[in-house]
């Protein structure tokens, strides 16, 4: 059978590949914190991973601060305020 | 936050875990720790969550301790050399579909047969499961008409791919879209491209909301493009294809396919096409927006309002009215976003012009009597997530009706449809708002 040439519809990533701080070795006397989207239970899941942190790797502090909805990104200033707060910020996502 | 420094991860769930993963990798931090749990998290009780939270941790550790959670089979949660890791789910962090995904060739040969070219299309997904048509080079230099097809609207989420015109043209093709429909294409993405309209949520979301076209002025109506009767579909050339190729590009291009990135629970019939043209002609106030222009407004299907017994506009709207609010509409949580979609038919927009209603007195109508009792709100839908401004979260009377969007003007309100006692209303999904595009008739 003849043979035609189409064109691809999927779209393409131009993104560059961005270097990311490494997750600290020593958490002892850090200040961990989290963001939470808003989805039900998020605050549960890291009250008890925060008390695990404290426990197993002697961190020091737990920052919790909420998004203002599920849907759109945190404020400039909520992630401004956590980046000088924290040593480490872990966020949540989607449900 | 890592972008600012800031050593940083993501806490995830299993089915969400692809989606995050090809976002990391579209933003260019595919290096981000993403700690996966089990899903669901909501709904779970207290030793579930708590046993969640042991998995994060565990995987936590083996980062930090330098050995990364090895791949393992997710059915059995046995790693390739048999063991299981103790307490962890079994998940990989590098699906596999996301690297097809970023590797697809910019043409194919297939051969030249319709149900052959839905086959390999369907085997790439690359379609919406109903037959297209081929997007030969030809017929995509046709649709784009001149135009530089290399030129970038932008990126679209939620995998940030590059939206040029070219890449346009094909899922137009592919849709069956005549050449004259391009602008409007072209318009609509750009439109849904705005911040305001927050594509990103509305691509990503377990809401079945679709961005619904609605096309002002001249130039639709040229290409055929239909506001009267059974406009919402089916039949019409321009109004289906048109749709069609918003959901392809929406597909092919921002990478939302459903399950993966697209996280619809259930979908909707709207998402595969949902396109109209205002009944400018029928429309007692004029046309909702001037001139050739496109309106995106993320939406659910349309609710039927049924109303043959009313003859004053306070008797038709407080149908409409009752048929905009429920318990499950997510209209009205995010309040700031929040916005209603009226879709009159024409018999009922005359029956409301005559009683001396404006526009605006449709709108204001609508917005003082679209709402439900704080007590009725507190039993359960998004109750203990919305966002509300200080006044809303101030009220504590039970009985208080409760508005649904900030103010008149979040209720949009446009003539569509034939003859017939039927009007309908459109919620949004609570996190978008509407915007409009002129459409660019000239090759710039």
């Amino acid at each position: 059978m003849a043979q035609i040439r189409v064109l691809s519809p999927v779209g393409v990533v131009k993104a560059q590949t961005v270097p990311v701080p490494s997750l600290p070795e020593s958490w002892s006397g850090r200040t961990v914190g989290f963001l939470d989207n808003t989805k039900s239970n998020f605050d549960r899941l890291v009250g008890d991973l925060g008390a695990l942190l404290r426990e197993r790797y002697g961190v020091a502090a737990v920052v919790y601060r909420r998004k203002a909805n599920a849907s759109t990104p945190a404020s400039p200033e909520l992630i401004e305020e956590l980046a000088k707060a924290c040593d480490v910020v872990f966020a949540g996502s989607a449900d | 936050m890592a972008k600012r420094g800031t050593p940083a991860g993501l806490i995830g769930t299993t089915a969400f875990q692809g989606l995050a993963v090809s976002e990391m990798g579209a933003q260019g931090v595919s290096a981000l720790p993403l700690l996966v749990v089990e899903h669901p998290l909501g709904g779970e009780r207290p030793e579930a969550i708590a046993r969640r939270a042991q998995q994060a941790f565990e995987q936590l550790n083996a980062l930090i301790s330098g050995s990364r959670t090895a791949t393992v089979d997710r059915a059995s949660g046995a790693t390739p050399t048999g063991e299981r890791p103790s307490g962890a789910t079994g998940i990989s962090n590098s699906p596999p579909a996301v690297q097809a995904d970023l590797a697809a060739p910019a043409t194919i040969n297939i051969p030249d047969d319709p149900i052959a070219l839905l086959e390999e299309f369907t085997r790439r997904n690359w379609g919406d499961g109903l037959p297209i048509v081929a997007p030969t080079e030809d017929r995509v230099h046709a649709m784009l008409g001149g135009r530089d097809g290399s030129r970038t609207l932008g990126m679209m989420p939620p995998l940030w791919r590059q939206v040029t015109l070219e890449k346009l043209a094909v899922n137009a093709v592919m849709a069956g879209c005549e050449p004259r429909a391009f602008p409007i294409i072209a318009a609509a993405v750009e439109a849904m491209l705005d911040r305001t309209f927050n594509l990103y949520g509305v691509q990503a979301t377990t809401h079945p909301v679709a961005p619904l076209v609605i096309v002002n002025g001249s130039y639709g109506r040229s290409i055929g493009l239909h506001g009267g009767s059974g406009c919402f579909g089916p039949g019409f050339r321009a109004n289906a294809t048109i749709g069609r190729a918003i959901r392809l590009i929406l597909l092919n291009v921002g990478g939302a396919w459903p399950g993966r990135y697209d996280m619809a629970t259930q979908g909707s019939p709207a998402k595969f096409s949902y396109c109209i043209a205002e009944n400018e002609a029928a429309s007692p106030w004029g046309a909702l927006a001037d001139g050739d222009t496109v309106t995106v407004y993320g939406g659910e299907p349309p609710h039927n309002v049924n109303d043959h017994v009313s003859t004053t506009a306070a008797g038709i709207l407080t149908t409409v009215c009752d048929t905009a609010v429920s318990l499950g509409s997510n209209v009205g949580w995010y309040f700031s976003q929040s916005q209603l979609l009226v879709v009159l038919g024409p018999e009922h927009a005359k029956t409301i012009a005559d009683d001396g209603f404006s526009r605006a007195d449709v709108q204001r109508f609508v917005y003082e009597h679209a709402r439900l009792p704080l007590g009725r709100l507190k039993l359960a839908g998004m109750w203990g997530m919305h966002d509300w401004p200080a006044w809303m979260n101030a009220v504590t009377d039970p009985t208080a009706a409760m508005p649904q969007v900030p103010s008149p003007d979040d209720i949009y309100v446009v003539v569509a449809g034939g003859s017939g006692k039927h009007s309908a209303v459109v919620p949004n999904c609570t996190f978008s708002r509407a915007v409009s595009r002129r459409i660019a008739l000239s090759d710039d």
